[in-house]
């Protein structure tokens, strides 16, 4: 496994989203409850990005349709979505959030 | 013994009365009947990316065979029911079979309206199917005429327009989705048509449409002829219900349900287009034509007929995708009587809030700011506004990514 540079630590308050590109690959990095997780940013329904929606009850809204993921596995929590979305290893390192792909 | 739920209408909401039957652990058997051949599929983007060529069917499909089979869930397509028999419980599709159940849950959603003195004609079409679609789209070239000037009507000028297609639009009301917006975001979507370069007739009706080999010929009331290679008719829908009221259930423009769905017979559900239901946030009973509404009032009724307590009572909202700009109306905005402005909607990024004039809100309607909704949901489901001097401050932008 190899740690990817993905964001300052700073750039992410609680509760809130931001999309970052990480080797090519749109990750949804989410701040909740002092947590970080990082989750493919391209919803499995729509073509939405996740880092443009809602973090509620350890859960990711997408913007489009209200679906919603878990944050910590990516499963489907709600209608209309049926499949998983891919979650990402992560973790912090003087003030830098890395993910492994 | 096992017991068998039947669920005629293979759409957007029986696919999630099956789907939410076997997800709440309904064990028995689950019979999916279908008009059409194909599996459950979302209708949003045939008006959308299937028409523009940028989607396939394939990737609409809601419930595919492989994951019926899966959760043994039985379907029958292409099959229409022909009768209802309370008495006995059971049903008769027009092959012949005869189907019993124990639940049964009417999905059968909405049918286009047609124009009445016009004859049906290859160049003359309407949307709703994925046959439609498909037709339609062989369609796109040269000049479409669009008859209505409602969100289909909207969405296939949208879409013919990016291909470089013609497009005349004639609206019999004078502004555009009059039914569902207020004249101010009427007048926006009326501007980014005409800018996208649609020819837009308002408060204009068509007193004569024929179709020939290689075109249709409309006169229009004002004594004005447009001639174009085909034409739309996008003129609203009506509730499938004819199935319900043949059998002598409670119908009312749709079948009249309570908040679980339940029907005038305690044994029958129905969900969706086909519905008139109480709505918590308008206080009256109301018929809505949206997927959100298709999908959410189907998973309360599969879970309120086995027997868990559920009651839908969802703020109405939908969305469309016109030229790149993601709409989302909440609530019945076209109610309010006051106007607020987040943002700049009227030039395509920003919200609007519609409150009644005693300060409850009526709804909202979001131009490429989805984000400026969701905090709204929980408030009008309160019937709660936000506080307006914070709520009119600038919204976050919102880019979207490819839109279905």
């Amino acid at each position: 496994m190899r740690w990817l540079d993905a964001a300052a630590e700073q750039d992410i308050a609680d509760g809130e989203c931001l999309g970052v590109r990480v080797a090519g690959t749109p990750v949804a990095l989410v701040r909740d409850g002092g947590k970080i997780h990082a989750l493919h940013d391209l919803c499995t329904h729509g073509a939405a990005r996740l880092s443009d929606g809602f973090v509620e009850n350890g859960c990711i809204e997408c913007p489009l349709h209200q679906g919603l993921f878990d944050l910590a596995t990516g499963a489907p929590r709600s209608a209309p979505i049926t499949e998983a979305v891919k979650t990402y290893p992560v973790r912090c390192i003087a003030g830098r959030i890395e993910i492994a792909l | 013994m096992s017991e068998t739920f039947v669920i005629i209408g293979a759409g957007q909401s029986g696919a999630w009365v099956a789907r939410t039957l076997r997800t709440e652990g309904f064990s028995g058997r689950i019979i999916l009947i279908g008009a059409e051949a194909h599996e459950p599929y979302e209708r949003p983007p045939l008006s959308k990316a299937v028409l523009k060529g940028e989607a396939t069917v394939a990737s609409t499909i809601l419930l595919s065979q492989a994951e019926a089979e899966t959760a043994s869930i039985e379907y029958c397509l292409g099959v229409e029911v022909s009768e209802i028999d309370r008495t006995n419980r059971n049903i008769r599709c027009a092959d012949g079979r005869h189907i019993s159940y124990d639940k049964l849950f009417i999905t059968t959603g909405s049918r286009v309206r047609y124009l009445p003195d016009i004859a049906p004609s290859a160049r003359i079409h309407t949307l709703r199917s994925h046959d439609d679609a498909a037709r339609l789209r062989q369609a796109l070239h040269g000049h479409l005429l669009v008859l209505g000037g409602g969100w289909i009507g909207l969405e296939v000028a949208a879409t013919a327009r990016s291909l470089g297609v013609s497009v005349t639009l004639i609206e019999a009301a004078p502004r555009l989705c009059a039914r569902s917006l207020p004249p101010v975001a009427s007048a926006y979507l009326a501007q980014l048509h005409a800018r996208n370069g649609v020819d837009l007739r308002l408060a204009q009706s068509v007193a004569a449409l024929s179709a020939y080999q290689d075109s249709v010929i409309a006169e229009l009331a004002d004594g004005n002829i447009i001639t174009a290679e085909n034409a739309l008719v996008a003129i609203g829908v009506v509730p499938a219900s004819e199935l319900a009221q043949a059998c002598g259930l409670a119908c009312e423009d749709g079948i009249l349900v309570d908040e679980t769905g339940q029907t005038s017979d305690p044994d029958i559900y129905a969900a969706g287009d086909v519905t008139r239901h109480p709505n918590a946030f308008t206080g009256t009973n109301i018929r809505l034509e949206s997927w959100a509404n298709a999908q959410n009032q189907a998973i309360i009724a599969a879970r309120a007929a086995l027997g868990i307590p559920a009651a839908y009572r969802e703020v109405p909202w939908f969305w469309s995708d016109q030229y790149g700009v993601n709409i989302q109306v909440l609530g019945m905005p076209v109610a309010g009587s006051k106007f607020y402005r987040r943002g700049a909607p009227q030039t395509g990024m920003g919200t609007w809030l519609a409150l009644h004039e005693d300060g409850r809100p009526a709804g909202a309607i979001a131009m490429n700011a989805p984000r400026d909704l969701r905090p709204l949901r929980p408030m009008f489901a309160n019937h709660t506004a936000p506080d307006l001097a914070t709520w009119e401050k600038s919204a976050p932008a919102f880019t979207p990514a490819a839109l279905a």
